[in-house]
């Protein structure tokens, strides 16, 4: 074969190669917005949320009224959890209409890494934004999101779009072109934060939850940092309160 | 998860005197109550136990039950179900609480381990709030298991570290490092204990016989890192604060005059939970699970990350 026609035969395969590239991209791009109309108005709990993350759906449990269950777990590939095995994270959602009980000092066995919807103070996003429009124009619109506050977008020079999807603002947009539900925003986070990431996959940072032994839950990077302002708050340490002792002999 | 007997353990020789003084005692104890039984018969009309309610009367008769009783590794299953279903009766009379004292038994293919993550950790003692409520301890004496030292960056030198701290945390220029029993592998105050109240369990938690604990206080010489806290005056927690789930070897309710420490929540973690500290840290300093599974997570900080013994013994 003379290396003319084998230069033929690698710039055939290449465009091949390319043009059933683009193709997928297209298909992936049109299965995304059937994914995003059909995800629009579903419940806070809803497992379908998930399939926006590219990642393995292993179980889908139904949640009983009121009860904490696993909603699916995610695997992440090329991450090595405890003992190299492939890093497995698992979302565990709260009914919805139950109390939410979650306070540090006091975590009970039945609280857990809940999806963070549920916690959310402006949720769902719907309710303003439809894609890139917003539903309401009065003046309730120009301080909606003066609860956050931006220390973070501030020091990395990041606007609301670096890492919100611009045409559906409860999803993650990653550097990929991937996008991720708010129960994953580690995915977002472990882009440039690799090696807290890494030591969370292992079991350095942060915290597991519901036991030492068992399937190991964790919580999320959003979990305890506020992704807008993602350093712990400064507090006054706890003090054991003393019961009062008498002066004189003991009783 | 079998309780563990006598002759399971490695140190059966140490059993036996144990068990040779426990005979003796009881023996001895056995001569006592007949002498005062008699006595009693004798000057029954001026008998302050006339005076007494039933409840109280019954109290007492609880408590001489346990007074009598022997060391918890040379008790029989039934043994220990009488003891606990008195120490649950005596916990009714006397506070009113409906405690429930487990006997549960080490996981077999269990040693536990802990990792504090100097880098961590905030000095915010959330750790120590939630081992106070967890573990029943001492609200008038204010005792505590955990002590978090607040060092300058740089060095560790816990001579010259404040554990008393209480201003905003984290101080710039500040580490923290905390310290509470460590479960040594090869534990000194166990080797120190002239009567056998205190040894280590086969999942290498380091436990008390409140009841066979002479309050010497030999143990807490011996500790290296201070991890014991002696009885000064009966501990006292409100009723309502009372944590009903409890371990004969763990947080129950402890007396005066005899040592305790920290027991890694082991009415806890032997149900496969976490201690409460390591579940309440709002930083995840701390790592805990088994040393002898390759898949936990404690391991994989072992083998990933820079760790330290704190001192060597
Ligand atoms: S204080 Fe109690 S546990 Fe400690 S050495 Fe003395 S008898 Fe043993």
């Amino acid at each position: 074969m003379t290396p003319r026609r084998l230069l033929t035969i690698a710039f055939l395969v290449a465009q091949a190669w390319m043009i059933s590239a683009c193709r997928d991209r297209d298909r992936a791009a049109a299965d995304d917005r059937a994914e995003l109309g059909a995800i629009r108005g579903a419940p806070v709990t809803d497992p379908a949320r998930a399939s926006a993350d590219s990642v393995v759906t292993i179980a889908n449990a139904t949640l009983e009224p009121g009860a904490l269950g696993t909603v699916f777990s995610a695997r992440v590939d090329g991450w090595k959890g405890p003992g190299d095995q492939p890093f497995e994270v698992t979302v565990r959602t709260a009914d919805p209409a139950s109390a939410l009980h979650r306070r540090f000092g006091t975590i009970t066995m039945g609280t857990s890494l809940r999806a963070r919807a549920p916690d959310l103070g402006q949720y769902p996003c719907t309710s303003c934004h439809l894609g890139r429009r917003m539903l309401l124009a009065d003046e309730r619109v120009a301080d909606a999101h003066d609860n956050i506050e931006s220390v973070h977008p501030a020091q990395t020079g990041a606007i609301c779009s670096t890492c919100h999807a611009a045409d559906d603002v409860e999803l993650l947009a990653l550097k990929s072109g991937e996008r991720a539900t708010l129960d994953h925003a580690y995915r977002l986070c472990a882009q440039c934060h690799f090696s807290q990431a890494e030591s969370w996959a292992g079991g350095a940072h942060g915290k597991r939850l519901d036991g030492w032994q068992g399937r190991r839950v964790v919580m999320g990077c959003a979990d305890c940092h506020d992704p807008h302002a993602p350093a712990l708050e400064p507090r006054i340490p706890f003090r054991a309160p003393q019961i009062e002792r008498p002066r004189g002999p003991r009783p | 998860m079998s309780a563990e007997r006598p002759q399971d353990t490695p140190n059966g020789a140490a059993e036996s005197t144990v068990l040779g003084k426990r005979v003796d005692r009881r023996r001895a104890l056995s001569v006592l109550i007949g002498g005062m039984a008699a006595a009693a018969g004798a000057a029954s009309a001026c008998s302050p136990l006339s005076a007494m309610t039933d409840e109280e009367k019954e109290a007492k008769r609880l408590a001489w039950r346990e007074y009598i009783k022997g060391n918890y590794r040379t008790m029989t299953e039934a043994e220990r179900a009488e003891t606990i279903a008195r120490l649950e009766h005596l916990a009714k009379v006397k506070q009113g609480t409906d405690v429930t004292i487990q006997s549960t038994g080490a996981q077999p293919g269990v040693v536990f381990g802990y990792a504090f993550n100097i880098s961590k950790c905030q000095g915010f003692r959330s750790c120590v709030e939630a081992c106070i409520n967890e573990n029943n301890l001492d609200r008038r004496a204010a005792t505590q298991y955990i002590r978090i030292f607040e060092m300058e960056d740089g060095v560790i030198d816990l001579d010259h570290a404040d554990a008393t701290f209480q201003h905003e945390v984290p101080a710039e220029g500040h580490f923290y490092l905390g310290t509470q029993c460590f479960q040594c592998a090869d534990p000194p105050c166990v080797k120190v204990c002239p009567v056998g109240a205190t040894w280590q369990e086969p999942d290498g938690i380091t436990v008390v016989d409140y009841d066979w604990c002479i309050g010497c206080r030999y143990c807490m010489a011996a500790c290296p890192y201070w991890a014991r806290r002696f009885n000064w005056s009966a501990p006292e927690v409100p009723a309502a604060e009372v944590n009903p789930n409890q371990h004969y070897l763990g947080n129950r309710a402890r007396k005066v005059g005899v040592v305790e420490k920290c027991t890694f929540c082991i009415h806890r973690t032997r149900q496969g939970r976490l201690p409460a500290c390591v579940e309440a840290c709002p930083t995840g300093a701390r790592v805990f699970g088994n040393l002898l599974d390759p898949k936990s997570e404690i391991r994989w900080v072992l083998a990933n990350k820079r760790v330290f013994r704190l001192r060597r013994i």
